[in-house]
């Protein structure tokens, strides 16, 4: 599956850098997937805890933890959940672990080792500006 | 000002009520016609609804697109999603972006999102669906319009709101 790097619009005219961003839907929020910043060094899967609820996912008493993204101190909460990818083509599922963050200021989600990276073999064309994610070993599409 | 005459009584139309009276509301899915209104596309019965209070089945989507464009509004027409080509074209109208997945870089998508920054927005292909300022009142269009993304997030205006999320 191919992404094209993600551009938005700067406020001084003309677009801000794109960045690497892939699109992972939440069961139960397929309608909508959330855009998450592809983020190579981070261990963790993160997203607004604002998407939780919206998903149906109860965040009653998991693991938490709280950490800085970006100098923001936020608090994160643990559910497992099934995240989807889809080119409207392929489409792959796999059961991960998202950390459900509040405050979350940020335009995306991150999309870190756990949760994401470790499922695929990603390839990151910078240059042209898009990239690739294919299913690894253990990821079956449907 | 301008006129339009429905059912034998005559509305009076102004382009700054037009604008007014679409403050706070959501453009519903553009099926195939739509007008240009404070940097927004909108289907033609939808402001024309908002403004006079009229029920939809009363006048026909090109009696509301002749009455608005009277007002100065751009008219548009989507050909198919991924081939737009509106008929005029205005400051206020974005331009028709380029299919995504082909060639690079995806600018004509990103002056499509100017008009929203600060917004949440859902995406899918070349259109910007909806934006509003949560993702609650963003999923919540999509579900009452039957409606599917391919993306939602917030269109930020700076470097500094995208790198914010990345390690430091």
């Amino acid at each position: 599956m191919r992404f094209e790097f993600r551009a938005l619009p700067s406020a001084s005219g003309g677009a801000l850098t794109p960045r690497p961003v892939v699109d992972i839907a939440l069961e139960g929020l397929d309608v909508a997937p959330v855009a998450c910043l592809l983020d190579t060094g981070a261990l963790r899967t993160r997203m607004s805890a604002e998407f939780a609820p919206l998903a149906g996912i109860e965040l009653t008493g998991g693991l938490t933890e709280d950490f800085f993204v970006g100098g923001v101190k936020t608090s994160g909460e643990l559910a497992r959940v099934t995240l989807t990818v889809t080119d409207g083509a392929d489409e792959f599922s796999w059961d991960a672990p998202v950390w459900f963050c509040d405050p979350w200021p940020h335009p995306f989600g991150l999309a870190g080792l756990e949760g994401f990276l470790h499922h695929f073999v990603v390839t990151i064309s910078a240059y042209d500006g898009y990239l690739e994610v294919a299913p690894g070993p253990g990821l079956q599409g449907s | 000002m301008p006129t339009m005459t429905v059912l034998g009584r005559q509305y009076d139309l102004e382009a700054r009520r037009v604008e007014a009276a679409l403050q706070g509301a959501l453009p519903e899915p553009i099926h195939e016609h739509f007008m240009v209104i404070n940097g927004r596309r909108w289907p033609p019965k939808q402001v024309l609804a908002l403004v006079t209070g009229l029920d939809r089945a009363d006048f026909t989507t090109h009696q509301a697109r002749r009455a608005l464009t009277r007002l100065g509004f751009t008219a548009g027409r989507a050909v198919a999603s991924r081939a737009r080509h509106p008929q005029t074209s205005s400051a206020a109208a974005p331009p028709s972006p380029r299919p995504s997945g082909t060639g690079h870089p995806a600018m004509p998508v990103t002056e499509a999102l100017r008009p929203f920054i600060g917004l949440w927005v859902a995406v899918r292909g070349d259109d910007v669906l909806v934006a509003a300022p949560s993702p609650a009142e963003v999923v919540a269009w999509l579900a009452k319009h039957q409606q599917r993304a391919q993306s939602m997030f917030r269109v930020v205006d700076s470097e500094q709101a995208i790198t914010g999320a990345a390690p430091q």
